[in-house]
C-alpha cells in the first residue's frame, strides 16, 4: 500500500547534460503508471532515480509521504524488473528469487514459503532448481517478475521488461503482468517505448519527451485529446496525419487550397497544424454528416486483414495521407477517393505544437 | 560508464591499497631510483657519489660492447620470433586441418610452455654437450665440430634453438585458436569459388590471422628480450666473448658482476625508454585494430 | 571443409606426429640420462634408454645435501612451490580487489590509480633489477620468501585481465544486487567471485607457471641455500664441479623442476588456453 510522489525532480549529469527537467508526478495506491516516450526521452533515467540507482540533483521523491532521496535502493522497499532480466547466472531460480530475502535476514522457512508461493503464482514451481541459462526467454522473464514479487515491496518498477521477447510472447506476458498487478495491488511504474504496450497496460499514462512530461492522463484521454503534437504523433498506429494549414476567416486553409470552417482561435494568416487520425478519414459516400471533403489518389495499399491501410496523395501535401479502410474495401492503386472527416475528430496545434481548443467540440466533451 | 557504487568513500581505497602499496614500493620507487642513479657516478667502494649529468649515458653509448649487445639482441629476437612463429603456424594449420585430434596435438605440443627458460637451456645444453651430447655427436660424425664454449655463432644458435623450443607452444595455442575461429562459411564460399586448400589459406585464412600474428610478434620480442635471461645464463653466461650477451644480460653483468652501478642504471633507463616506446606503439596499433 | 584430401590429411598427421616426438626428445633424453650413473653416462653418447641408477639418483637428490648446492632438492622443490603459490595467490588476491575498485567504484583519482597500475605492464622486473634489489635489501627482505614474492607481484597483468572481464558484466547485474540489498563486499563475495571462477582458474595457471619459472630475481636475492629455488639451482649444479659436469644430477633436477608446472598445465589445460587467449583481447 503505497503512494509515490515526485516533486520537481531534476537530474543533471556531471558532464552538464540535463536528463530530467523538473518532473512532477503522483502515482496513486495500487495504480499502474506507464511512462512512455522515444529512446533518450529520460524515461529510463526517471525510473532509475525512483529506484535509487541514480542520485536526484534537485526536487523531492517521497514514498508514502516519506522523503527517500538519500536512501539506498535496498532501503526504499522497491523491486525492479530489468529489460535484460539481470538474473544472477550462477544461481538457481530459487536462489535468484530468495537472494534479497536472505540479505534481509528473513528466516529460512519463511523464505521457502514465500518463494514456493510465488513460484506457484507464476507457474515456476518445476523450474526452481534450474539455472537461468537453462530457461527460455519467457521463463526468465517470469523469474525476474518472481524475484520482484517475492519481496512484497511497496512499489514495482518495470524497465521495458517485455522488449526482449518475441511478438507473441509479448502479448501473452502483457496480459499476465496486468493480471498480476491488479491481483497483488502493488503500486507500479512501468517504462516502455512501445505505445501499444503503454495504452493496453496503463491505468494512467505519462508521455515524456526531451526530459519533460508532455502529458499525463488515462490512455483514452491522451488518445482523444493529445495536449501536444508530440503526444498526438506518438500514440496511435499508424500515426496521426498532420496537414500544414493557415488560419483564414474563422477556419483554416488546407494545403490543397480548400477552406475548412473550424471554430479555432488563431489569428488570421498564422500557420498551424491540423491532425486527423487514419481511422477518422472516411469515404465521403458512406457518411452523411461529414463536414469536409478531401480528394486524394491512392498510391499504395497495405492489406492487414481486418483493415487496409491506404497511402494516398493529397495535392499540396508532401507526406502521404494515411487512411484506414475496411479490409473488404475494393480499393486499387491509382484510384481516386473522396475522404471526409468530422470536426469532432480534428486536432489543431499552433505553431508551438500545443493544442488549440475547438470551441464547439471541446465544450461538448466537457459536459 | 558511471560506476555502480558511488556513495562509498573508503571502500575503494581499502580495495586499492594492497596493489597500490606494492606497486609504489616495488615498482615506482626502484624505477625512480634507477633514473636518479643514471645521472650519478659512484666510486669503486660505493662510499661517495656525485652528480654527473649525462656522463653515464655517454659512456654507455660510446661503448662498442653496448652496440654489440644491441646487435645480438636484434638477431636473437628476430630469430626467436620468426622461428617460433613459423613452426607454430605450420603445425597449427595442420592440426586445424585434421579436425579429429586437434585437441590431442594441442596437449602434446602445449607443455613446453610450462618448462622454465633455464630448464629449457639445460635440456638443450645436454643435447649439444661436446662430450656426450646426442646432436653434437651426430654433427661430429658429419664432420661439424661443435663447441659452443668457443664458437660464438654456435653458442648463439644453441640459445636461439632452446628459446624457440619453449616459445613455440605459446604461439601454437594462439594460432590454433585463431584458425578455429575463422568462420567456416568463408572457407565454404571460397571452396564454391573453386579455390583449392593452398589458395584458400593464403587468400582467406592468412589475412584473418594477421592481428594474431602481430600480437605474437610483440609478445615474442618481449619474451626474447626478457624471459630468455635464464636460458642465456645457464647455457652460455653471455659468452663466449659476449656473443650471447643481450641488452638485459648486460644490465645484469655490468651491475651485479661488474658493480658499475651508474652504467647499469643508465642502461636500465635506456631499456625502459625502448620498451616504453614499443608498448606505446603497440597500444597505438591495438587502438587502430579495434577501429576496423 | 568441403574438399577432403586424404593424402594431405595423412601427411599432416605424419608431420604432426614427428614434430611432437621431436619436441619431446630433449625431455626424453634428460629423463633417460637421469637414470644412469655418472660413469655410465660418460662411457658413451647420451643414452636413449633407461639405466639402472634411477632410484638411487633421485633418492640421493631428494634426501641428502648435494655438493655445490648446500641443500637437498626437496627443499628446493618446497621453496619453488611456496614462491609459485605465493605469487599466484598474492597476485590474484590484490588484482581481484584493485580491478573491482577500478571498474565498480567512483572515487577521486580513479584514473590516476588506473594509470599508476597499468604503467607497470610496460616494464618487467628484468629492466629495473638493480634498484629493486636495493629496495628489497633496504627493507631487509633478502633471503626471505617475502623478498622472493612481493616484487614479482608488482605488475598489472592479472589486474588488466580481470578488469577486462569485469567490464563485460552487465551493469544491471550490479543494480539488481543493490536493489536486493547487497553492499559492495556482499556483491563481491556472492556474485562477482563466483562469476569469475574460470577466469581465476586461468589466471592461477598462468601465474603459477610465471612464478615457478622465475630465474633472475631469485638468483639475485637468495644467497642462503635455504631459500634457493629449483630452477636457479641448475646453474650451480652445472658449474659446481671442477671436472666433469655431473649430468645425472643435473638432468634429474631438471626433470624434477619440470614436473610440477607440466602437471599443472596439462591438468588445467582448458583454463590455461582460455587465460592465454583472453590476454590478446
Amino acid at each position: 500500500m503505497a503512494t509515490l510522489r515526485l516533486n520537481g525532480i531534476r537530474k543533471c549529469y556531471p558532464n552538464g547534460i540535463t536528463a530530467l527537467h523538473g518532473i512532477d508526478l503522483d502515482v496513486g495506491d495500487g495504480e499502474l503508471m506507464v511512462v512512455v516516450g522515444p529512446s533518450g526521452c529520460g524515461k529510463s533515467t526517471l525510473l532509475r532515480t525512483l529506484a535509487g540507482l541514480e542520485s536526484i540533483t534537485e526536487g523531492e521523491l517521497t514514498i508514502n509521504d516519506q522523503r527517500v532521496n538519500a536512501l539506498e535502493p535496498a532501503a526504499r522497499d522497491i523491486a525492479m524488473v530489468f529489460q535484460n532480466y539481470a538474473l544472477y547466472p550462477h544461481m538457481s531460480v530459487f536462489d535468484n528469487m530468495s537472494y534479497a530475502l536472505k540479505n534481509r535476514g528473513t528466516p529460512k522457512d519463511e523464505i521457502r514459503r514465500r518463494v514456493t508461493e510465488t513460484a506457484q503464482l507464476l507457474d515456476l514451481a518445476e523450474l526452481l532448481d534450474r539455472r537461468p541459462r537453462q530457461l527460455s526467454g519467457g521463463q526468465r522473464q517470469r523469474v525476474a517478475m518472481g524475484r520482484a514479487i517475492v519481496r512484497e515491496p511497496q512499489v514495482f518498477l518495470f524497465d521495458e521488461p517485455l522488449s526482449n521477447l518475441d511478438a507473441k510472447l509479448r502479448v501473452q506476458m502483457r496480459l499476465e503482468i496486468r493480471r498480476l498487478q491488479k491481483r497483488l495491488g502493488v503500486t507500479s511504474v512501468y517504462v516502455t517505448h512501445d505505445q501499444v504496450e503503454a495504452m493496453t497496460l496503463a491505468d494512467r499514462l505519462v508521455v515524456m519527451n526531451g526530459g519533460h512530461v508532455e502529458q499525463c492522463g488515462t490512455p483514452m484521454a491522451l488518445y482523444e485529446r493529445p495536449a501536444t503534437r508530440f503526444v498526438a504523433s506518438f500514440l496511435g498506429s499508424p500515426a496521426m496525419n498532420f496537414l500544414p494549414v493557415t488560419a483564414h476567416r474563422g477556419g483554416v486553409v488546407l494545403p490543397n487550397g480548400n477552406p475548412v470552417a473550424l471554430p479555432v482561435a488563431i489569428p488570421e494568416g498564422r500557420a498551424a497544424t491540423l491532425g486527423v487520425r487514419p481511422e477518422h478519414l472516411i469515404e465521403a459516400t458512406s457518411v452523411a454528416d461529414a463536414t469536409e471533403v478531401l480528394e486524394v489518389t491512392v498510391e499504395m495499399l497495405e492489406p492487414l486483414g481486418a483493415d487496409t491501410l491506404a497511402y494516398t496523395r493529397l495535392p499540396g501535401l508532401e507526406e502521404w495521407l494515411v487512411v484506414r479502410l475496411d479490409g473488404a474495401h475494393a480499393a486499387r492503386e491509382g484510384q481516386r477517393l473522396s475522404l471526409a472527416f468530422s470536426m469532432a475528430h480534428c486536432h489543431v496545434f499552433d505553431s508551438q505544437d500545443a493544442r488549440v481548443p475547438l470551441a464547439d467540440t471541446e465544450a461538448q466533451a466537457c459536459q | 560508464m558511471s560506476a555502480p557504487f558511488q556513495r562509498h568513500r573508503i571502500t575503494p581505497w581499502i580495495l586499492m591499497a594492497p596493489q597500490l602499496g606494492i606497486v609504489l614500493v616495488f615498482f615506482f620507487w626502484p624505477a625512480l631510483q634507477a633514473i636518479e642513479q643514471a645521472f650519478y657516478v659512484e666510486d669503486a667502494f660505493g662510499l661517495s657519489r656525485e652528480f654527473a649529468g649525462l656522463v653515464n649515458f655517454k659512456a654507455v653509448l660510446s661503448d662498442p660492447t653496448y652496440y654489440q649487445a644491441a646487435g645480438t639482441t636484434l638477431i636473437f629476437s628476430l630469430a626467436v620470433a620468426v622461428g617460433a612463429m613459423s613452426i607454430a603456424l605450420l603445425l597449427a594449420v595442420m592440426a586445424d586441418r585434421v579436425i579429429r585430434g586437434a585437441r590431442v596435438y594441442r596437449t602434446l605440443l602445449v607443455w613446453p610452455y610450462a618448462v622454465a627458460p633455464a630448464v629449457a637451456g639445460v635440456l638443450w645444453l645436454f643435447l649439444f654437450d661436446p662430450t656426450l651430447g646426442l646432436i653434437s655427436g651426430l654433427l661430429g660424425n658429419m664432420g661439424i665440430e661443435w663447441d659452443h664454449k668457443l664458437n660464438g655463432a654456435q653458442a648463439l644458435a644453441l640459445v636461439i634453438m632452446a628459446s624457440i623450443w619453449k616459445q613455440m607452444s605459446y604461439n601454437f595455442v594462439f594460432f590454433l585458436a585463431a584458425l578455429q575461429s575463422v568462420p567456416n562459411s568463408l572457407l565454404e564460399a571460397a571452396a564454391i569459388d573453386r579455390a583449392g586448400p593452398w589458395r584458400r589459406f593464403w587468400t582467406i585464412t592468412f589475412p584473418l590471422l594477421s592481428p594474431t600474428a602481430f600480437f605474437l610478434l610483440v609478445m615474442n620480442s618481449v619474451y626474447a628480450f626478457f624471459e630468455t635471461f635464464g636460458t642465456i645464463d645457464t647455457v652460455t653466461s653471455g659468452g663466449p666473448g659476449g656473443a650471447t650477451t643481450t641488452l638485459v644480460y648486460k644490465v645484469y653483468q655490468d651491475g651485479f658482476v661488474g658493480q658499475d652501478m651508474g652504467a647499469s642504471a643508465a642502461q636500465s633507463v635506456l631499456l625502459m625508454a625502448l620498451v616504453g616506446g614499443l608498448t606505446w606503439f603497440q597500444f597505438r596499433y591495438v587502438e587502430k585494430k579495434v577501429q576496423y | 571443409m568441403h574438399y577432403r584430401r586424404p593424402g594431405l590429411d595423412r601427411l599432416s598427421h605424419a608431420l604432426l606426429a614427428v614434430c611432437c616426438l621431436l619436441f619431446l626428445l630433449p625431455v626424453w633424453l634428460a629423463f633417460t640420462a637421469s637414470t644412469h650413473t655418472l660413469g655410465a653416462l660418460y662411457s658413451q653418447t647420451a643414452p636413449l634408454w633407461f639405466g639402472e641408477a634411477g632410484w638411487d639418483n633421485y633418492r640421493h637428490l631428494l634426501s641428502g645435501s648435494i655438493g655445490g648446492l648446500g641443500t637437498d632438492v626437496l627443499t628446493l622443490l618446497i621453496n619453488s612451490t611456496i614462491m609459485a603459490l605465493g605469487i599466484a595467490i598474492g597476485k590474484i588476491a590484490i588484482s581481484v580487489l584493485a580491478a573491482y575498485a577500478i571498474v565498480f567504484f567512483d572515487f577521486p583519482f580513479r584514473r590516476l590509480c588506473f594509470w599508476l597500475i597499468f604503467i607497470t605492464l610496460m616494464l618487467p622486473v628484468e629492466v629495473r633489477i638493480l634498484p629493486t634489489f636495493e629496495v628489497v635489501a633496504d627493507l631487509g627482505l633478502l633471503d626471505s620468501y617475502a623478498g622472493l614474492i612481493l616484487p614479482l607481484i608488482a605488475s598489472a597483468t592479472a589486474t588488466f585481465l580481470l578488469r577486462q572481464f569485469y567490464l563485460t558484466i552487465p551493469p544491471e547485474l550490479v543494480e539488481a544486487a543493490r536493489i536486493d540489498g547487497a553492499g559492495p563486499w556482499r556483491f563481491l563475495r556472492d556474485i562477482l567471485l563466483p562469476l569469475s571462477k574460470t577466469n581465476l582458474a586461468a589466471l592461477f595457471v598462468i601465474m603459477f607457471l610465471y612464478g615457478w619459472n622465475q630465474y633472475l630475481w631469485p638468483l639475485l636475492i637468495t644467497n642462503d641455500a635455504d631459500y634457493l629455488t629449483i630452477v636457479v639451482s641448475l646453474k650451480r649444479l652445472l658449474t659446481s664441479a671442477d671436472g666433469l659436469v655431473p649430468w645425472q644430477n643435473v638432468t634429474a633436477t631438471a626433470v624434477l623442476a619440470m614436473l610440477p608446472p607440466i602437471a599443472v598445465i596439462l591438468l588445467m589445460q582448458r583454463y590455461f588456453v582460455k587465460g592465454l587467449v583472453d590476454s590478446e583481447k
